[in-house]
């Protein structure tokens, strides 16, 4: 919370105008105050003048007796809810910009800009000179407290503008200020980390909201990488078709290959514990394949996981020969899995064609990507009566496909 | 097939500029200089530039200008960035004015944000982004003023973002996205390093972007988008995959995307039009040699002959 009520900057900096002028200087007045008083505001809403009518502001008489007739008629806040009616958005606006515009080099106590910058930015969260004014005042001293209260806004305005770039940069350099002075990052990262998977929840396969919790894993411990891959099970499971949480799996998977790098003594026992993870990985996503049909995230992700898993494999095999082969084991695995998803019951849905030929694709990729292993894909295939990769391609794709998987092919074999 | 409606979107862009009252239009100020060079570009590239009066958009910009940081910043009186310093100088080249420049102070405000590690930062404040790799780099070229920056580290930084689907994040370990991936080929094809990238795998990556209805998305799972034409067309063709897609389908997508009557492209068919989408609609169909439209850098956003008239003058 700000220190003093800087609302009062509002109405001492009004300029001697006409009417309009005065108006807007008292909207931004009541603005401030109704956002100075209760610091706990969680939720904003823009209502169109009906809506915002049938709130019945103000008729049950919980507004303070002091409220005037403007803030009854154009703001409402209650249980840390705030309504603005969108009818005065462009004055408001106006009247918060120009006060943050004269305040700036102004010989004033920043608590006047901060107080008309979080006005201006609740309205409009994209004016990145407004949050760089608000990081000049923070950055003179470390508060903590201050910091904690900047986080905390950033939420506010992330709440309803989720993919806002310059809050999410705002909130990182809050965050960078407190990682500086705070030895202890393991509570503030796990906040942040819920933050992200409760925005991601209202607004889907948001790029910027998964950026910032794939920026915080340098942050976390082993103990919390592994705490987030286990909490994330779930959400994944529940929205297979949002990609981005998982590559945010992935980024977990591959920073525990690193931390393993990091602490040698230890190396033999993660090594293990990091293998069965990702085999179990390779368990739960299958089980998710079957489960959710044609879904692209999902294949995406088991190109990863099996580009890593049949590398190691090799990697193993080249250095202890065994009877039986765990490369050829798990090739045969996934012809069997393509065998499957190739052989649906045809029928009416897209979902089962989409399966089949993002099965395929899939085989066709790490048929590239691992070419060691083309021998062996090519006799699992015939083991099932495909003839070979182009045979699997023709019976799965859809004709527009075909450029793709065509260019595709003829990069290794030129007879194909 | 539908047609490009070339004299509306004319039209929408000149008009554009004129309906600044709504609450829309001002929340948008802060980006001016960014929206000059979506409308200008278009513009060029439909051969209607003098349809603005170059002195005026000139003088503008040069109001946009911190002179003691040699930043631009996104409208007069907003702090500078080197999001708006790369518009800033896209819209002189176009105009044939880089003359108004203190050439080397505005290259050493972008070269003085170089990291250790290679990376730029966007602005003072540190954030890091391979979009502002790329912006660095593009405008340091621009400006032939790339010797000003360790090229090596920048060149190590974009490809540390690479990932193993082939694709680029926005920083190490960030997922791909094709508009972080135009910005890292685009800044490993103006520094020449563009071996650093496995062709065949990016372009399978940025092929399986074409959805069923033509248009291109951004990741998978996502609905397509007329922006994309730019980013995946653009970075196709800097790695010569662009053959790997369906520019039949792609046209045909963007071309549906237009208000026929009014001017202006929107994001996916029947949505509202904006300035943004104009601009990579009709850049998109640039890049397909669509008739009728000046052919376009891949690397520098800009019209071919503007680029070819800075790198060939020199």
């Amino acid at each position: 919370m700000e220190q003093e009520d800087g609302s009062a900057a509002a109405a001492a900096e009004q300029p001697a105008g006409g009417a309009e002028e005065q108006l807007a200087g008292d909207l931004l007045h009541h603005f401030e105050r109704v956002l100075y008083s209760d610091p706990l505001i969680d939720e904003v809403g823009f209502l169109h003048p009906t809506q915002f009518n049938s709130l019945g502001c103000g008729q049950d008489g919980d507004s303070a007796p002091q409220d005037s007739e403007l803030q009854r008629r154009y703001f409402w806040c209650r249980d840390h809810k705030l309504a603005i009616s969108a009818e005065i958005l462009p004055e408001l606006y106006r009247a918060a910009r120009d006060a943050y515009y004269s305040s700036r080099n102004a010989p004033l106590p920043p608590t006047h800009l901060m107080s008309h910058t979080k006005a201006l930015l609740v309205l409009c969260p994209d004016l990145l000179t407004a949050w760089n004014s608000r990081k000049r005042v923070l950055s003179k001293e470390y508060d903590f407290t201050k910091l904690k209260d900047e986080l905390q806004l950033c939420a506010l305005i992330l709440s309803y503008s989720p993919k806002n770039e310059s809050t999410w940069s705002h909130r990182r350099w809050v965050l960078k200020q407190l990682a500086e002075h705070h030895q202890d990052m393991a509570e503030l990262v796990e906040k942040e980390s819920v933050l992200v998977k409760e925005l991601a929840e209202r607004s889907k396969m948001n790029y910027r909201a998964w950026r910032h919790r794939c920026w915080l894993i340098p942050y976390m411990t082993r103990k919390q990488v592994l705490d987030e891959l286990k909490k994330s099970t779930r959400w994944s499971e529940l929205h297979v078709a949002d990609n981005c949480c998982f590559h945010y799996r992935r980024s977990l998977l591959l920073a525990l290959l690193d931390s393993r790098l990091e602490n040698r003594e230890d190396s033999l026992c993660w090594e293990s514990e990091t293998y069965l993870l990702w085999k179990e990985e390779l368990r739960w996503n299958e089980m998710l394949i079957r489960r959710y049909q044609g879904r692209e995230s999902l294949w995406n992700h088991r190109r990863f996981l099996s580009l890593w898993w049949i590398q190691q494999l090799l990697a193993v095999e080249e250095t202890c020969s065994s009877m039986t082969s765990q490369v050829d084991l798990f090739i045969t695995q996934e012809i069997c899995l393509l065998s499957e998803c190739l052989n649906d019951p045809a029928d009416e849905f897209e979902e089962s064609h989409a399966q089949g030929e993002l099965s395929a694709l899939y085989i066709l990729w790490i048929s590239k990507q691992v070419p060691a292993v083309n021998g062996k894909l090519k006799e699992g295939l015939h083991s099932v009566s495909i003839r070979g990769l182009k045979d699997m391609l023709v019976r799965a794709c859809r004709p527009e496909k075909t450029r793709l998987w065509m260019n595709v092919l003829s990069l290794a074999d030129p007879s194909q | 097939m539908a047609e490009l409606a070339a004299d509306q979107h004319v039209r929408y862009i000149v008009t554009v500029e004129k309906k600044k009252d709504s609450f829309e239009s001002l929340v948008m100020e802060h980006i001016r200089l960014n929206g000059a060079y979506w409308g200008l570009t278009t513009l060029d590239l439909l051969h209607k530039l003098h349809a603005v009066g170059a002195a005026e958009v000139v003088d503008w910009i040069m109001s946009c200008y911190h002179p003691e940081s040699g930043g631009f910043g996104g409208n007069v009186g907003h702090d500078p960035h080197v999001l708006y310093t790369l518009s800033a100088v896209q819209v002189l080249c176009l105009f044939d004015r880089l003359d108004v420049l203190d050439i080397d102070k505005v290259a050493d405000y972008v070269a003085g944000l170089q990291n250790e590690d290679g990376s730029f930062s966007g602005d003072v404040w540190g954030e890091v982004d391979t979009r502002f790799s790329y912006i660095a780099l593009c405008t340091l070229s621009l400006l032939h003023r790339l010797h000003k920056i360790n090229m090596q580290k920048a060149v190590d930084f974009v490809v540390s973002c690479k990932n193993l689907d082939g694709g680029f994040g926005a920083m190490p370990g960030g997922e791909s996205h094709a508009g972080q991936i135009f910005c890292c080929v685009g800044a490993l094809a103006i520094t020449g390093s563009l071996h650093h990238i496995d062709r065949d795998l990016l372009g399978w990556w940025l092929c399986e972007r074409q959805c069923k209805d033509g248009g291109l998305n951004g990741r998978p799972e996502k609905l397509a988008d007329v922006c994309y034409s730019w980013w995946v067309l653009s970075s196709l063709i800097m790695i010569d995959r662009v053959h790997w897609i369906d520019k039949e389908k792609l046209t045909k997508f963007i071309l549906n995307c237009q208000d026929k009557e009014t001017g202006g492209i929107s994001d996916r068919p029947d949505n509202a039009v904006d300035i943004y989408h104009t601009y990579f609609g009709v850049a998109g169909l640039s890049l397909m040699e669509y008739p009728g439209v000046k052919p376009m850098d891949p690397a520098y956003a800009l019209p071919l002959d503007v680029v070819n008239r800075i790198f060939l003058r020199k």
